[in-house]
């Protein structure tokens, strides 16, 4: 009925506008004169005086209502998003109420009707295509923590311990109505940017942001340190992967790849090509008829023939290994340490040594006659070290000194992989290398502290090599300690005492190596860090126009560098914190919090495009509204707002920077690669998860526990998590919008799935997977998730009116009053309910009329769930023991019970109001701003094209990204 | 939008010679015309740890009696101007830094209670005093002072933990230590210009402008909206103005009516050539901090654990941590007896403060505390432990406790912490590897 109606009348509408439609065609179409004053004083006003004000006026203004005050139909329709509520009251007749003193006659409630019908689609077809008023709002906490993870890189959420932001009419926390800004809010937001200032790493060229925050030194060590670590096991060398790979390269005939390289082979197996070239040397050529390449050999021969043979290949690869690493022990050079009488073992200059002659000799053979020189050199005694034990454990029973040089007490680290880089890497990845140990002693300055470690080493530790007065001056809390000045003078104090205790030349050399090495390591980090500094600078710009999501203005720009000097000025905080600062204050700019592209900053005039209002214009109304596309900036912002909840991603702004972005394919072609991209999760949180209400629920925290010791803390992330995924799934997928209500499948990872009964699959770890087939458990879709059925459910019992009013009012859109203050309470447990079930409970409230009115809408709808306990579990009996019924009558006096009868009355009775409801909030949503009367072309657009396209999700978010109420704005008066 | 920048004087005010800062509590609290409540109704609690490396001499470390009668051994007797206000406890240990073996593994925990994470990656627990730091957030301009009188050192002990542990004593979380200011001209900036006013000011100032300039290209009813946050971004600079605005107030009023004033000149840049005055200076800027309630929660690290530091002033020619190692030595008890004098010091810097009827330092605890009682057998199973300091009558003092004979259940370090934390304000049902007071404090 209701669809019906609406169908008719956007026919109407739409074909007004095709025609060049003037007014006068709708009122033709409705049979009276809607918009004139004459009408609303002669009918409406009277019928509001008679019938509504008594309740609904100044006086008493029941349900916050308030009709007087309406003196004419543009006042009227200036406030249509209250008059819809009374149109569809009054079409419904459920206004005035039964016992109304005074009722209207059929015929004056039906002009009513008529005269607010009449001119909401006036209203409609006059603004068509408004994109209304939006404007300009910050980012909610949500959207803050997406943009400053996809800004940053690093999903740091440092608002994550903010509220949600309250929700504005329609249940979202987008838009402007809702998101206002306290001194509270910004004090808060302001230590969270420098929480996230805090993560700032400055680099040899250009800035980062890492995992955890870079504050203290061991900060910086963990960075730097992790990162080298995690190239090395990126590239660890499994000597049987490349015997395999040059065995599936020898037998490429018989695998019917005859024309593949080596290098292709490598590349398969993610191997180094320039590796595995020289082990097929090493096993193929004809040099070495003796040693251990020999041997080597003869195992390769025995390899399988046949390509079939490929797990007794992998075997025989493994031998090889095995043979190359136990052989190869065999050969390494031993080093002893360097000693000299009076300077402690531990004593950097001589562990330094050490360390540089194992280094070097990693390739060598420790045999002189020179069969096992080749072998040694192509496998060498380790490709990298990325643990050292301390000097005097060379054996290496302690663990995790990533990359130290091994000393006792001090800092120090020593770069030895010599063999990856020369045999494995190519040369972007030895380039990579290389940068990360130049940003180690960057980053961490180590080389100072280094140094100052060993002037507090030498000069207090034993055997306190450097006690006596003429090294008093050293001291490692002394900044200077590290100035070349400081540096020589202690170099020439501690070379002299060591020459005259008869340190060997050895020594002496190791001495002189080590304090011309720390010097020069210690003059190239205070100049690179000098150096960079102008890089910051040009990163700190990017990194403000990525934040500001469009270019910086040249005074923008300017700016920003002049609060840098500034803040450097005379006496100020060094680089580094003026950079934090500068990040900080980016962060907390407007132009990143707020979304300015919903307003008109920094436009160049673009010309204003009017639109439906120009034939209203022609008819000698004013135009209804002025409105100009937005910029494609303002474009990429407001799309990847509406499907990610986050700023634009590269490939939208260079769209935008090369002006195509409102090109229709382009757009469209943008949307769907948005759709498919997981950031999508934005929409599936702060859309899905504000409309299906269970945005909150990872807190939720009325569930017994006692009671109910299932319900943990991760089925509770479960729980969340389920309709997240499902959403996510659907729009990355491109779903049906009808599998939210029908969906055989559903995801859940272990928890969940046990929650359900649902088997795990043998083998299978722990994660999310999609489970098909699940209405055998009792599952599939939305309506029977645990995280519904448990949030609905007040504790100790479930709630069929809950769970009932969210089926009618959050899935299918209906607006129910709240509650009066007097409802009798129902017993908090189910166990305490005596003789009567809920259902028996509830079908006794519902005696009353008043009640009735409302409970008869929804009761029903939630008894079909009573199938499932409070935590959403699947149950027979009730905690009183009461076996459980699913059976309801529904408002049509059809007959169903459970989940698929609820299913069943839905698909007959009510799947368009769910779409059509879908539809709306979407709509509102996308704009971030309330419904109205001139969007109706757009839903109705909406539907129609979803039922053309099997209901996918795709194809709502392609009608509204396409309407003129998504590409334009509304021109400002000024 | 260029020429918009106010000429800057960051610093440079403080800069000068010889900053006179006189702001005893009750006056400013005259002059804070909206303190919150909970302050009104009383003197601020102030708390400090004071860290010494390697333990001290067991054969001097001991007294009896109490209150004023108490008799003090050698080693303590520098604090016997303040017998009424100590409590010499001992016999307390910290379980996790025992059995992990020497030095970082005893001493990165000593006050979060936390097991220690040996390797390249750190992990250890909150220390209580940035607990307090964190509830003293609001309260004040800076969170916490953390200072130390030697370098930190970052590399590995033998027992594969890191040296980190033996140089910080004072952690933001479970992974990151709290940077420590070594510098005392630092340290002195630090308590007029620091992250909690100035830089955010100037960041807030920026902000604003920016606000103002975006403001003026967007329509009007935008601009309603960016006045929103524009007027956020000057409330929040307010509040944090207003604290400074009282401040001057209160000291103008104080010289007015002829106060005695504490004053403390900006210590020299660079590091202080004698450790003596390094200290001292380091104690001068936490009773000047204290005193005018910049903040309520210090630590200062004499020396760390592992310390390099020299004393020749007392004879002793050897480096701090291999005097320890003979910690019976006479050297030993000097250097011992030196430490506790730094306590001393501290305390009676506070002791001259009036504040009210009473003085700064009947509002506080001081805590002295090292990581070992022996340092030849490195024996952390019991530590020494003084308390100065009343907090304003919440704590008892003039007492000789001694837990050792208790149990392990009954003589736990955290165990005190979480009275002691209860006496400041802050009542945790955990803590470190407690859940119980301990008893009699």
């Amino acid at each position: 009925m209701e669809f019906g109606r609406r169908q008719f009348r956007f026919a109407s509408l739409a074909g007004a506008i095709l025609l060049g439609g003037t007014a006068s065609c709708l009122r033709a179409a409705d049979g009276a004169e809607p918009a004139g004053d004459s009408r609303f004083q002669t009918a409406v006003q009277p019928f509001l005086q008679a019938y509504c004000l008594d309740c609904h006026g100044a006086a008493s203004q029941e349900a916050k209502l308030d009709l007087s005050g309406y003196s004419s139909p543009a006042d009227v329709a200036a406030a249509f998003r209250i008059w819809q509520r009374v149109l569809e009251r009054l079409e419904a007749e459920e206004m005035p109420p039964d016992d109304a003193p005074r009722r209207p006659t059929e015929a004056e409630r039906s002009d009513a009707v008529k005269w607010l019908r009449a001119l909401r689609d006036d209203e409609a077809r006059r603004h068509a295509g408004d994109p209304g008023d939006v404007p300009v709002r910050r980012l909610s906490n949500f959207e803050l923590d997406c943009t400053i993870r996809d800004l940053t890189g690093i999903d740091l959420r440092p608002l994550s311990e903010f509220p949600v932001d309250p929700a504005n009419e329609a249940g979202f926390d987008n838009s402007g109505e809702s998101l206002a800004t306290s001194p509270a809010w910004l004090k808060k937001y302001l230590a969270a940017a420098r929480q996230v200032a805090d993560h700032l790493v400055l680099k040899p060229t250009g800035i980062d942001f890492a995992p955890h925050p870079v504050v203290t030194d061991t900060d910086r060590d963990k960075y730097c340190v992790a990162r080298i670590v995690d190239f090395y096991r990126r590239h660890a060398v499994d000597y049987a992967e490349y015997f395999l790979a040059a065995w599936r390269f020898s037998r490429r005939e018989t695998l019917g790849r005859s024309t593949a390289s080596l290098d292709d082979f490598a590349a398969e197996a993610g191997l180094s090509p320039k590796y595995a070239a020289a082990v097929w040397s090493v096993l193929t050529d004809s040099q070495e008829e003796a040693g251990p390449l020999a041997e080597l050999r003869s195992l390769w021969r025995q390899l399988p023939e046949e390509a079939g043979g490929v797990d007794d290949a992998r075997l025989g690869c493994r031998r090889m290994s095995d043979f190359v690493i136990e052989t190869r022990k065999r050969f390494v050079p031993t080093v002893d340490r360097l000693r000299v009488k009076g300077i402690s073992d531990g004593s950097q200059p001589l562990v330094l040594w050490r360390n540089r002659q194992l280094a070097a000799g990693r390739m060598l053979s420790a045999k002189e006659d020179g069969t096992a020189a080749r072998f040694c050199r192509i496998f060498p005694d380790v490709f990298f070290i990325a643990e050292r034990p301390p000097y005097f454990e060379s054996n290496g029973g302690t663990k995790g000194r990533l990359l130290t040089a091994g000393f006792h007490l001090m800092q120090g680290y020593f770069r030895d992989d010599g063999p990856l880089c020369e045999l494995v890497l190519g040369d972007d990845e030895r380039s990579q290398l290389d940068a990360l140990w130049e940003e180690l002693n960057f980053i961490t300055g180590v080389p100072a502290r280094q140094y100052k470690d060993f002037i507090f080493f030498e000069r207090a530790e034993p055997p306190r090599f450097a006690m006596g007065s003429e090294f008093d001056f050293a001291r490692s809390e002394d900044k200077a300690a590290a100035s070349a000045a400081k540096i020589e003078r202690l170099r020439a104090a501690y070379l002299a005492k060591a020459r005259q205790i008869g340190a060997s030349d050895q020594a002496v050399e190791a001495i002189e190596v080590y304090f011309t090495s720390m010097a020069a390591d210690i003059r190239w980090v205070e100049e690179a860090r000098l150096a960079a500094e102008p890089s910051h600078l040009a990163a700190l710009a990017r990194f403000a126009e990525r934040a500001y999501r469009r270019p910086l203005l040249r005074a923008e720009r300017d700016e920003l560098l002049a609060f840098y000097h500034e803040l450097r000025g005379e006496e100020g905080p060094d680089h580094d914190s003026a950079m934090r600062d500068c990040v900080t204050s980016v962060l907390v700019s407007p132009c990143f919090c707020y979304r300015l592209d919903l307003g008109d900053f920094g436009r160049e005039a673009a010309p204003d495009v009017t639109t439906a209002s120009t034939t209203a214009g022609e008819n000698g109304q004013a135009p209804a509204f002025r409105a100009r596309p937005l910029s494609d900036y303002d474009l990429a912002s407001r799309v990847s707002y509406f499907l990610w909840s986050s700023m634009p991603d590269e490939e939208l702004l260079a769209h935008a920077a090369a002006g195509d972005l409102h090109q229709p394919d382009v757009l469209l072609a943008q949307s769907r690669r948005m759709l498919r991209d997981e950031r999508v999760r934005g929409l599936a949180t702060q859309f899905a998860g504000s409309f299906f209400d269970f945005r909150r629920f990872d807190e939720h925290n009325s569930v017994d526990r006692e009671r109910f010791p299932a319900f943990t803390s991760d089925l509770r992330q479960a729980m969340y998590e389920e309709p997240l995924r499902f959403f996510v799934h659907l729009a990355r997928e491109n779903g049906s919008l009808l599998d939210l209500l029908y969906g055989d499948y559903t995801f859940a990872n272990q928890v969940l799935a046990r929650h359900y009964g649902i088997p795990w699959p043998a083998g299978e770890a722990d994660g999310w997977l999609r489970f098909d087939a699940v209405g055998r458990w009792g599952r599939g879709g939305l309506l029977p998730m645990a995280v519904f059925l448990t949030k609905n459910s007040p504790g100790l019992r479930t709630s069929p009116v809950k769970r009932g009013y969210w089926v009618v009012s959050r899935l299918l859109g209906e607006r129910i009053p709240a509650p009066p203050p007097s409802v009798p309470e129902l017993p908090k447990d189910e166990a305490a309910l005596g003789e009567l079930t809920l259902p028996q409970l509830l079908a006794r409230h519902r005696e009353l009329k008043n009640c009735a009115v409302c409970h008869d809408r929804f009761d029903s709808v939630g008894l079909v769930f009573e199938g499932y306990g409070p935590i959403g579990e699947r149950r027979d009996r009730d905690l009183s023991g009461h076996p459980v019924t699913e059976a309801a009558v529904f408002r049509d006096g059809s007959q169903g019970s459970g989940i698929d009868g609820l299913r069943d009355y839905v698909r007959r009775r009510r799947q368009d109001d769910f779409v059509d409801n879908f539809c709306r909030k979407l709509v509102v949503y996308a704009l971030g701003r309330g419904l109205l009367p001139s969007d109706e072309l757009l839903v109705e657009n909406m539907r129609t094209r979803l039922v053309a396209d099997d209901y996918r999700f795709g194809s709502l978010v392609e009608t509204i990204v396409s309407s003129p109420q998504f590409l334009t704005r509304r021109a400002s008066a000024e | 939008m260029t020429n918009r920048r106010r000429p800057f004087t960051r610093r440079t005010v403080l800069r000068g010679v010889g900053v006179a800062m006189s702001l005893p509590w009750l006056e400013s609290l005259s002059a804070w015309g909206d303190e919150s409540p909970a302050e009104a109704a009383g003197l601020p609690k102030r708390f400090a740890a004071l860290f010494m490396g390697n333990g001290i001499n067991p054969n001097h470390w001991w007294a009896k009696g109490s209150g004023a009668e108490m008799e003090l051994s050698q080693t303590l007797q520098p604090l016997a101007p303040f017998k009424s206000r100590l409590n010499v406890i001992t016999g307390l240990f910290n379980k996790q830094a025992t059995g992990v073996g020497i030095h970082p593994g005893q001493t990165g925990n000593i006050l979060s209670g936390a097991a220690l994470q040996k390797g390249a990656v750190l992990k250890g627990g909150v220390s209580m005093d940035q607990v307090l730091a964190d509830h003293f957030q609001e309260a004040t301009p800076q969170a916490s002072l953390v200072l130390g009188c030697e370098q930190p050192i970052t590399g590995y002990h033998e027992t594969n933990f890191s040296m980190a542990y033996s140089s910080h004593i004072s952690w933001h979380d479970a992974f990151s230590p709290v940077p420590m200011e070594v510098y005392p001209s630092l340290a002195f900036d630090s308590l007029f210009d620091n992250q909690g006013s100035k830089r955010t000011r100037s960041i807030l100032d920026r902000v604003g402008e920016h606000a103002a300039f975006v403001g003026r290209q967007v329509s009007r009813s935008d601009r309603a909206r960016l006045d929103e946050y524009l007027t956020s971004v000057r409330e929040v600079e307010k509040q944090i103005e207003r604290a400074r605005a009282m401040k001057s107030v209160a000291e103008e009023r104080a010289k007015d009516r002829g106060q005695p004033t504490i004053s403390l000149q900006r210590p020299d840049n660079g590091l202080p050539e004698d450790i003596r005055d390094h200290m001292r200076l380091m104690g001068d800027i936490i009773a000047l901090a204290f005193q005018t309630d910049k903040t309520r929660v210090a630590t200062l690290l004499l020396c760390r654990d592992l310390s390099g530091l020299f004393y020749p002033f007392l004879d002793v020619r050897l480096a701090h941590h291999p005097a320890s190692h003979d910690d019976r030595s006479d050297a030993y008890e000097r250097v011992s007896r030196y430490y506790v004098s730094q306590l001393a010091y501290l305390a009676g810097r506070l002791a001259d403060m009036r504040e009210g009827e009473t003085t700064v330092l009947d509002n506080s605890c001081l805590m002295f505390v090292s990581n070992m009682w022996s340092g030849s057998q490195h024996d952390s199973t019991k530590l020494p432990l003084l308390l100065v300091g009343g907090l304003g009558g919440a704590l008892d003092t003039g007492r000789v406790l001694d837990y050792a004979t208790r149990g392990d259940q009954n003589r736990k370090l955290c165990s005190l912490y979480l009275s002691l934390m209860d006496r400041v304000g802050v009542n945790l049902p955990q803590f470190g590897d407690a859940d119980a007071r301990l008893a009699d404090v």
